[in-house]
């Protein structure tokens, strides 16, 4: 039997696009040698959103006397690991059964096994040489190894622990980074940053940088570059004062996962180099999601498999890559979408920025969040917005808007003119689209 | 309930203008029909009247600034009106514009035609209104994003025409950016082939050359062209104009043939006023004008222009000269007024005064004909028997034969030559 596309790996790259595939009526097999779901599922964007969900929680409770309710004294609060942990694993294998039901639905296989890709059109697995006409590699990255730490722990081996450290050191770069260190900060523990280089977040425009900058320091966590930092046994020494640590993880910025293939992959930084269609230097080899390097982002995984489904089934795609949210799960959230002031500005183009705060906005005062603001980029001639910003508690929800309005090419008086619902938090777009100087 | 008033396009094809001056402030209350801002376009400088009564809430741009045809200029809050009338406002149809003659000195026989906004025609809605809800009688448009259909408009592309290559066919702004005319509006591209754009140059009709477009197949299929030639020996008119000239130099006025032959025309158009009409066939009548309003074409740096000269038959020869000088700096410095551009019944072009003798001038339908002046030369004529030099002035008029015969057309020419063959007679 021949395969039409045999994927690796069954993060939010490989099930989307085994799915997709199935739906196209493609003959697919999926191969994984772990989970279902990859790390987004297991280790990485759903449990780190369900164990920040029970952070935040118990930082709101605390203000529940604010609220009006009473008895509720915060220092009786206390964080349950075990229980989040709990909730988080029922919630990753509701969502790993489903990904089971919508493969079997579409008549797509499973293997878990390692596999080892033998030639364009074979691939090994379980003692098994299986025909294929078309490869999908999408293993997905992993932190890179640590020099100065080589022992630390990674993202995935946090949630083997029985008890969580008091004063971790997290070192590496990027919004991982931040959102693991409000965690530890949200649920009373005393966290410190290793930051391998500023900005933090380079993808990030750079106001929303300063914002999360000041936001740390705001929660009194230490920012402490790398290499400016004397690292001793279980402290280190920065600006002649010593910060205590008692267990150190790996947040570093990732490497590609390859798996073991005899045709040779040509390589881009360490990662799967690829064209716009996300093929490889071999016809019919294709690498979606972090493996090639592109983005590190789950839905930009499943956008790129998704088009190596269209290119297998000779739909062309268009030219532009697309644009696509950039969501941090900090307290308050941030998210962007678009171009940064810097990118427009490298480009010459003629733009105004509207920004309007979120203490204007009634729903945000009654939620008790006002902290925030939306951001919006446009150039003068048409007022195309070319970028959206915010950060808002729902901030991460509240960019899809942005999103489908550039998908449409919208510009600020599309959002002036759009009747928002009131009282919402969205109604930011309206106010900020009809600023006039 | 809120209005918001977009720069119209006035009726001119015009793509922006720039804001001379605001006659209202936010928190105005303004009646409808009072000026609301000074605007200068290509052509002209007039006032914007405010189209509804409310109160100023919001003003677009300052003085000296730019503005697009269709983006917002003021925000008016309306008193008293409910959704349902403000929505009804909106989707009234536009009235329509009147169409004046233009033709191009300088041109021969091609003679333009712009559209000039007649009384009431200064709010084509358009897109413009309070709600924007698809109106009742949709029209079929294209599937565009906005910044398309900005892109669309700023480049004079017909978005219709267009083949979007987004979802369902939505026409994006690259689609736009990479619109080239189709094969069938533009044979002559269909020989060429991609890639040698080198030999030719593609622009977008401006919005003026569209509408002198349409407007010149509006008058050669609505109207039955027929032309007249003739010549005149006008050593009289070059003497008198002459001794005019002399006597006029103290008050610093300097005669053309042109205010004698407004004056010869207009006297002729008092005995032949089916050449100062215009045929409605849709009612099956004539109207005849009593006043004598003569569009005199103008060849500016933006273009042609076409001013009227009002009431001309009233007016006297220095009168005429002083009206025709300031019509013509007005028009180089672009200060006409769209009043300047109203309401003609007759024109007449001086193609001769750059180059050419006969034409065939396109009448600036609804009018009833044009009349044409040619380059004056000497040339060998008969007097007393005798050849001698002569200085010679062609002329060609063209009119619309549905409403007047050739009898007709050739005894109104015989009554203007023998004006300009002996002015005396105008003073009679």
């Amino acid at each position: 039997m021949v395969y039409d596309l045999i994927v690796i790996g069954s993060g939010p790259a490989g099930y989307v696009g085994a799915i997709k595939a199935g739906q196209r009526g493609l003959k697919t097999l999926v191969i994984d040698k772990k989970y279902v779901g990859g790390m987004c599922l297991n280790w990485g964007c759903i449990p780190t959103k369900s164990l920040l969900e029970s952070a935040k929680m118990l930082h709101k409770v605390k203000s529940a006397a604010e609220f009006g309710i009473g008895g509720i004294d915060p220092a009786d609060l206390s964080f349950d690991w075990q229980q989040a942990l709990k909730r988080t694993q029922q919630i990753v294998s509701k969502l790993s059964r489903g990904i089971e039901f919508l493969w079997k639905k579409n008549g797509v296989e499973f293997l878990k096994a390692e596999a080892k890709i033998l030639s364009p059109t074979q691939v090994e697995a379980d003692n098994r040489i299986l025909e294929t006409k078309n490869i999908l590699i999408a293993t997905g990255s992993r932190p890179a190894q640590r020099k100065d730490f080589p022992d630390a722990l990674s993202l995935e081996d946090l949630y083997g622990l029985e008890t969580l450290p008091e004063k971790p050191l997290l070192a590496g770069r990027g919004a991982n980074l931040v959102e693991l260190a409000q965690f530890f900060q949200m649920i009373g523990k005393q966290p410190i940053i290793l930051a391998d280089d500023l900005p933090l977040m380079p993808s990030l425009d750079a106001y929303l940088e300063s914002y999360i900058q000041k936001q740390l320091k705001k929660n009194k966590i230490p920012v402490i570059p790398t290499i400016e930092a004397v690292i001793k046994d279980n402290y280190l020494v920065y600006n002649d004062k010593e910060h205590n640590f008692d267990m150190v993880i790996n947040v570093s910025f990732r490497s590609a996962i390859l798996p073991e293939s005899v045709p040779v992959l040509e390589l881009k930084n360490g990662f799967v180099k690829t064209d716009r269609t996300h093929q490889s230097n071999i016809p019919g080899i294709y690498a979606a999601g972090d493996v090639n390097g592109k983005s590190y982002l789950a839905h930009v995984a499943s956008a790129q498999a998704l088009e190596v489904i269209d290119t297998i089934m000779n739909v062309e795609l268009p030219q532009d890559e697309r644009q696509y949210p950039l969501n941090i799960y900090s307290e308050p959230e941030m998210a962007q979408i678009g171009f940064t002031e810097e990118q427009i500005k490298a480009q010459n183009l003629d733009y105004k920025i509207n920004q309007y705060p979120l203490s204007a906005n009634g729903k945000a005062l009654t939620e008790g969040s006002a902290d925030g603001f939306i951001r919006i980029l446009f150039e003068t001639k048409y007022n195309e917005v070319l970028g959206v910003q915010i950060v808002a508690a729902n901030a991460t929800d509240l960019i899809s808007e942005a999103g489908i309005l550039m998908e449409l090419e919208g510009t600020t008086y599309d959002l002036a003119r759009t009747i928002h619902a009131h009282p919402t938090v969205a109604e930011v777009y309206m106010d900020a689209g009809a600023i006039e100087e | 309930m809120r209005y918001i008033f977009k720069f119209p396009d006035i009726g001119e094809g015009l793509e922006e203008g720039k804001i001379i001056e605001w006659y209202v402030d936010k928190g105005s209350t303004i009646q409808s029909g009072d000026p609301l801002v000074k605007m200068e376009t290509d052509k002209v400088v007039t006032d914007i009247p405010s189209p509804k009564s409310g109160v100023i809430a919001v003003r677009y741009g300052g003085i000296g600034d730019t503005v697009k045809v269709g983006s917002a200029l003021v925000e008016i809050d309306i008193e008293g009106i409910n959704a349902e009338a403000a929505q009804r406002m909106a989707s009234e149809e536009p009235k329509k514009a009147s169409t004046e003659s233009v033709d191009e000195q300088g041109f021969g026989g091609v003679v333009g035609t712009i559209e000039v906004a007649g009384d009431g025609a200064y709010l084509p809605a358009g897109d413009e209104g309070i709600s924007e809800r698809e109106q009742p009688q949709a029209r079929r448009k294209a599937l565009a994003t906005p910044v398309a259909r900005a892109m669309a408009k700023d480049l004079g592309i017909d978005i219709n025409q267009v083949t979007g290559t987004g979802p369902a066919g939505r026409v994006t702004k690259k689609d736009i950016q990479s619109f080239r005319p189709s094969t069938h509006a533009q044979p002559a591209l269909k020989a060429t082939p991609e890639g040698s754009l080198d030999r030719i140059r593609i622009e977008p009709l401006s919005q003026i050359r569209k509408t002198i477009a349409k407007n010149m197949l509006r008058s050669k299929q609505n109207t039955a062209h027929m032309s007249i030639m003739d010549e005149v020996e006008i050593s009289e008119l070059v003497n008198a104009r002459a001794r005019l000239n002399e006597i006029l130099a103290e008050q610093s006025i300097k005669l053309t043939y042109l205010p004698f032959i407004i004056k010869a025309i207009a006297r002729a158009l008092k005995n032949h006023p089916v050449m100062n009409a215009e045929l409605d066939m849709e009612n099956e009548r004539i109207i005849y004008k009593n006043y004598i309003n003569l569009g005199i074409a103008m060849d500016t740096d933006d273009g042609l222009v076409v001013p009227v000269i009002r009431d001309a038959d009233k007016k006297s020869l220095s009168e005429l000269a002083l009206e025709l000088k300031d019509l013509m700096d007005r028009a180089r410095n672009r200060k006409l007024t769209l009043d300047d551009l109203k309401d003609g019944t007759f024109s007449i072009t001086s193609y001769g005064s750059i180059g050419g003798y006969f034409a065939v001038p396109v009448i600036a339908y609804p009018q009833v004909a044009i009349f044409g002046i040619g380059k004056i030369s000497q040339k060998p004529v008969i007097k007393d028997n005798q050849i001698a030099v002569g200085n010679v002035m062609p002329i060609s008029m063209s009119v619309d034969h549905r409403i007047v015969d050739g009898a007709e057309v050739s005894r109104f020419v015989n009554e203007v030559l023998s004006y300009i063959k002996e002015p005396m007679l105008l003073m009679v």
